[in-house]
């Protein structure tokens, strides 16, 4: 654990000086406890202790359902706690890729969730917009009409909602289901994303528009770029929404060449009995996309942008 | 990585000019029809259907038939989610306690005459109010002792000489000498059978629970769990499952649904009985049996129904009937094949048969899911030591009325 | 895998390019004739905000304002499994509303427990919950919310309850569960302790879905916060320093109102979410334990075990009322600025 971080030359004559030297300088003790700038050294050590125990407890049933996944058998339960069985086999994974149709699964949740989410952010971040910069009629009950829209049980809007679908007669279809992903989050989005646009103060846009520009391409140039850290949890929220749904796609898809992972998944569980190893083996495989989009866009989780430009 | 993606986008603007040009082509005379499912991935029950509908396909070119499978619970929201919205599915492959509500509801119709012609061969059809509502296509799905040979030679004949043999085994072995799903009543009424007792009053609607049977019962399961030391702590599915796979427990008590997967796991080691005889009573257990049925959508009629009727019937011929047995397990519910020496020369389906033999049929009423929910968690509350057996049984009555009277049954529709 | 070939591929890249070709085209069409309406026609002075909102206000209308409506209509009626058949129309009027209404009140929710102890417990859980997941979640936020080696690890780690399917992750947890054969009775044991029936008894099953409950949901308030937390400028933290301020002083005066505007929508949002999580306390009781229902899964199985769908249609707009009630008293004693900024600034 170090301050090495801090350490980046920044060309100036005024380098900081480095651990050692400041070891040198204070004693080990005062150097450790008692350092007055930014984090003191043991507060580094407790923070990483934290974040490791924080982390453990989160990935640990990973490593469960890694370890049922590779067992042979469909046992749920084990009687030891080891992380790879004896006897590991990674037949469930063939199985499920090989026998059955996974991939057909993976690729369907790919394309919906993706344009389902690419849809909705597009929509709320223009709505969340008009919401955080005007003022109109009725604009305080419509926010709170977005939230209700979250207050009803998910179970009661099974039945309406397949109604409309068999008369639209979008059953078995993806553009039913990409516009229902599309709408399903966006009243969370455009709440998360009106929060972080009042944030951001007006001065920016006016001085935008001082220069030229219209309001729209102000909005475009300088709010959404400002905003990558709202819109990259506004994406990824939609994007797990669409991505685990079940209660949606069991309505609207029951043709299997249509059917999304958890409609696939599903099938793996009956009445009584459940094949448990491959269960968990397509559980797994299914997690890892979601992994990745986390990882490849916790760069954009991050706002590099706000922290230079927003001094008032 | 780019190139990627161009070639993607230009395939979209394609395809989006394509979708839009081409309409779909008709083809004259064609019957299409829906048909719903809940059989089983991990049994072979549906890989099976599909062949099956697959070969009829392919015998008649004027017939499209679209299978769809979802869970058990999820086949009977959605057939009344999608009978409201008026796009119901043809025809139903589905267990025979779903009769009931969708009788009540009158989304499936009588098919009396589809029964005819065929009925000499099959055990019971699902009859609600004297006409036939479902044709059987397996029969079974009921609870059976199944052992473990290692630990026994011979399964235990009442329930004495198994409390005594379960513990016997669990001292000599250190393994479990008893598990099953303590967390579904499922488990509970083949005791209750055993015990004398049963769920409903002979009008079949009335739920008789609070009873001195059921107070035997629930004090004979308290006992096995908490008064022996030969069963795990919380013993459900997946305990039940797991340990007798790996060889930890002697004897359990699952349903022939498990019977293929037990069979490739333990080997010859594998054994298949009748639930003990209930010592006090001298009676067996009477688990409940039930099993597929072909149902039929309330809206059906013209050219698609004479196409199910003819479906149906070449689906249960004694060829295929047979040939389901091997490819899944179950038993059929064609008669003669229940005869065939590929059955009663085979011990493990053999045993299942004979267990079947003692067996009741499930009540299929709507009435019987308040039963249910109530001995669930009554059953449950004994089990945790927290309620006593004769508070449970006068609870359960109570629990089962109220939820009987809130479901508005109304017979007067 | 048979059937997902290259030419499957092409034909749902097709299907789905043209879909999303679709949409925007008519989401489009209808801000340019919305502005044109309203801009020229009716010489709108907020005719462009009104254009952006014009494309979320249509889906919400009809993928959430008809079913809501239709919940309405429901609960005006006496819909049950003997109504669904086309040919037999359920009876329709005040007075079944009233009949229903007095029901949710009346009549025991499932078994033998009302309403009011349900709402009580369920109103204990949430806010148990949410207090959980924003204090934990703010406490790991503000531990990542610095320059740190392997930050991007353990973000994207912290995660990791968010990526696995929700299911398969409450059906893990229950084997962990249990008395014999799962981990954190192991681990117990270790220390001494013989252990817990999380599965089989009533107190502690409802403490082992709260556990499961905390786990799933402060890693999302924790990255939504994180995201608030990025927002502060850090000259504030450094010029209070300069001047001296305590660590306490400066979560209070810096952290806390900045980033409010984050804060307290992650904190409704987090709060309707809890009240209506289905998954965990569905599943964590295996065993139907009424004491572990809340009112969700009470509402499910009233709607889809019985089938009594007037029932429930009245029974969730009892549930929406209370969380509206509370909704626009949170938002009044929270003084979230819903339009004050935006009358200042904006013209």
């Amino acid at each position: 654990m170090s301050s090495s971080h801090q350490v980046i030359s920044h060309g100036s004559p005024l380098s900081p000086p480095t651990r050692r030297e400041l070891i040198a300088r204070h004693g080990f003790f005062n150097w450790f406890f008692r350092t007055a700038r930014g984090d003191a050294p043991y507060q580094r050590v407790l923070i990483h202790l934290v974040l490791i125990a924080a982390c453990v407890i989160t990935v640990y049933p990973l490593t469960r359902i890694l370890s049922v996944s590779l067992r042979p058998g469909d046992a749920l339960l084990s009687t030891t706690m080891e992380v790879i069985p004896e006897n590991a086999t990674f037949a469930a994974y063939y199985n499920v890729i090989v026998q059955r149709e996974f991939l057909i699964w993976i690729w369907n949740s790919i394309i919906v969730a993706l344009s389902g989410s690419f849809i909705g952010v597009a929509i709320a971040a223009t709505g969340a917009y008009a919401f955080s910069r005007w003022d109109f009629p009725l604009k305080v009950p419509a926010l709170i009409f977005l939230l209700c829209t979250q207050m009803i049980p998910a179970p009661m809007m099974v039945v309406p909602i397949y109604i409309i679908a068999a008369n639209l007669g979008i059953l078995n279809s993806w553009i039913g289901i990409i516009v229902a992903y599309s709408v399903q989050s966006t009243p969370f989005s455009i709440w998360i994303l009106k929060g972080y646009y009042d944030t951001v103060p007006y001065e920016l846009e006016q001085q935008a528009m001082v220069d030229g520009s219209s309001h729209l391409g102000a909005f475009y140039r300088i709010i959404l770029p400002l905003s990558t850290p709202a819109l990259a949890i506004a994406f990824l929220f939609n994007f797990t929404q669409a991505w685990n749904d079940w209660v949606l796609a069991r309505v609207m898809l029951t043709n299997d060449l249509y059917y999304t992972w958890p409609l696939g998944v599903n099938r793996l569980q009956g009445q009584f009995t459940t094949l448990w190893s491959e269960f968990y083996a397509a559980s797994f495989m299914i997690s890892i996309p979601v992994l990745a989009l986390f990882l490849a866009s916790s760069r954009f989780l991050i706002s590099g942008l706000t922290l230079g430009s927003v001094k008032d | 990585m780019r190139r990627i993606g161009i070639l993607c986008l230009v395939l979209m603007v394609v395809g989006a000019f394509g979708a839009f040009a081409n309409g779909q082509q008709e083809v004259e005379g064609l019957v299409e029809f829906d048909l719903w499912t809940q059989a089983d991935e991990a049994t072979n029950e549906l890989p099976y259907l599909e062949s099956l509908v697959e070969e009829y396909m392919e015998e008649n070119d004027l017939v499209s038939i679209d299978v769809a499978d979802m869970g058990t619970e999820d086949l009977r929201e959605d057939f009344q989610t999608a009978s409201i919205a008026g796009e119901a599915p043809e025809l139903l492959w589905t267990v025979n306690d779903h009769a009931g509500p969708f009788t009540l509801a009158r989304i499936i119709q009588p098919i009396d005459d589809i029964w005819e012609p065929i009925g000499d061969n099959l055990v019971e059809p699902e009859v609600l109010d004297d006409q036939v509502y479902g044709i059987p296509i397996t029969s079974g799905n009921h609870l059976m002792l199944m052992y473990n040979k290692q630990y026994m030679d011979e399964p235990p004949q009442d329930t004495d000489e198994f409390k005594q043999m379960a513990q016997d085994i669990a001292d000599e072995h250190g393994v479990h000498g008893f598990s099953y799903n303590a967390t579904e009543p499922f488990w509970l009424v083949p005791w209750l059978g055993g015990f004398g007792g049963e769920v409903f009053a002979a009008d079949g609607v009335t739920p008789t629970l609070d009873t001195p049977e059921m107070v035997q019962t629930l004090e004979f399961l308290y006992e096995i769990q908490h008064e022996w030391d030969f069963m795990p702590a919380e013993p459900d599915a997946d305990t039940t499952d797991s340990l007798f796979q790996e060889g930890e427990v002697a004897m359990i008590i699952s349903g022939d649904w498990a019977i293929g997967s037990y069979e490739d796991e333990l080997g010859d080691d594998f054994g298949v009985a009748r639930i003990p005889r209930v010592s006090e009573t001298g009676e067996w257990p009477q688990p409940y049996t039930s099993g597929k049925y072909w149902m039929v959508a309330n809206h059906v009629e013209g050219e698609t129904r004479e196409i199910i009727e003819d479906f149906i019937h070449w689906s249960l011929t004694e060829e295929r009937q047979l040939e389901l047995t091997q490819t899944v397990g179950a038993l059929p519910a064609h008669v003669d094949v229940l005869d065939h020496p590929e059955i009663t020369e085979d011990p493990i389906l053999a045993g299942s048969a004979s267990q079947l033999e003692v067996g009741t049929p499930m009540p299929s009423v709507p009435q019987m899911r308040a039963n249910w929910d109530a001995m669930r968690v009554e059953m449950n509350l004994v089990l945790a030591d927290d309620k006593d057996p004769a508070q449970a049984a006068a609870d359960m009555q109570q629990g089962a009325e109220a939820a009987i009277e809130d479901m508005d049954i109304d017979d007067q529709l | 895998m048979e059937r997902f070939t290259l030419g499957f591929v092409i034909s749902s890249l097709e299907e789905a390019g043209s879909i999303i070709l679709g949409i925007v085209l008519v989401v489009v069409l209808l801000q340019v004739i919305a502005y044109v309406v309203l801009h020229h026609g009716l010489k709108a002075r907020l005719a462009l905000p009104l254009t952006l909102l014009v494309p979320a206000a249509v889906g919400l209308a009809v993928l959430t304002g008809y079913p809501l409506l239709y919940n309405v209509w429901l609960a005006f009626t006496n819909m049950s499994l003997q109504h669904i058949s086309p040919h037999v129309d359920p009876d329709f009027g005040v007075g079944q509303f009233i009949a229903n209404i007095r029901r949710v009140f009346t009549r025991p929710v499932l078994h033998s427990e009302h309403f009011f102890p349900v709402f009580g417990r369920t109103v204990a859980y949430t806010a148990l919950q949410v207090t959980f997941h924003v204090s934990i979640g703010l406490f790991l936020a503000m531990c990542l919310n610095r320059r740190m080696k392997l930050r991007g690890i353990y973000r994207t780690l912290i995660l990791i309850p968010w990526a696995i399917p929700q299911i398969v992750a409450v059906l893990t947890w229950r084997t962990e569960f249990h008395f014999q054969y799962g981990f954190v009775n192991i681990l117990l044991r270790n220390f001494g302790h013989s252990g817990f029936f999380w599965l089989s008894d009533r107190m502690t099953n409802w403490i082992a879905f709260n556990l499961v409950n905390i786990w799933l949901g402060v890693p999302f308030m924790s990255v939504i916060l994180l995201g608030g937390l990025q927002s502060i400028d850090p000259n504030y933290y450094e010029a209070a320093e300069i001047d001296g301020a305590t660590w306490r002083q400066r979560f209070r005066n810096i952290t806390l109102p900045m980033i409010r505007p984050v804060l307290t929508p992650a904190a409704i949002l987090g709060w309707i979410w809890t009240f209506n999580m289905f998954n965990v306390p569905y599943f964590i009781n295996a065993r139907n334990f009424e004491s572990s229902d809340i009112l969700v899964t009470a509402l499910f199985r009233a709607a889809f075990e019985y089938n009594r769908y007037g029932f429930a249609a009245a029974f969730s707009i009892v549930v929406f009322v209370i969380l509206l009630i509370f909704t626009v008293f949170y938002v009044k004693i929270s003084g979230l600025e819903l339009t004050k900024k935006a009358s200042q600034k904006m013209k």
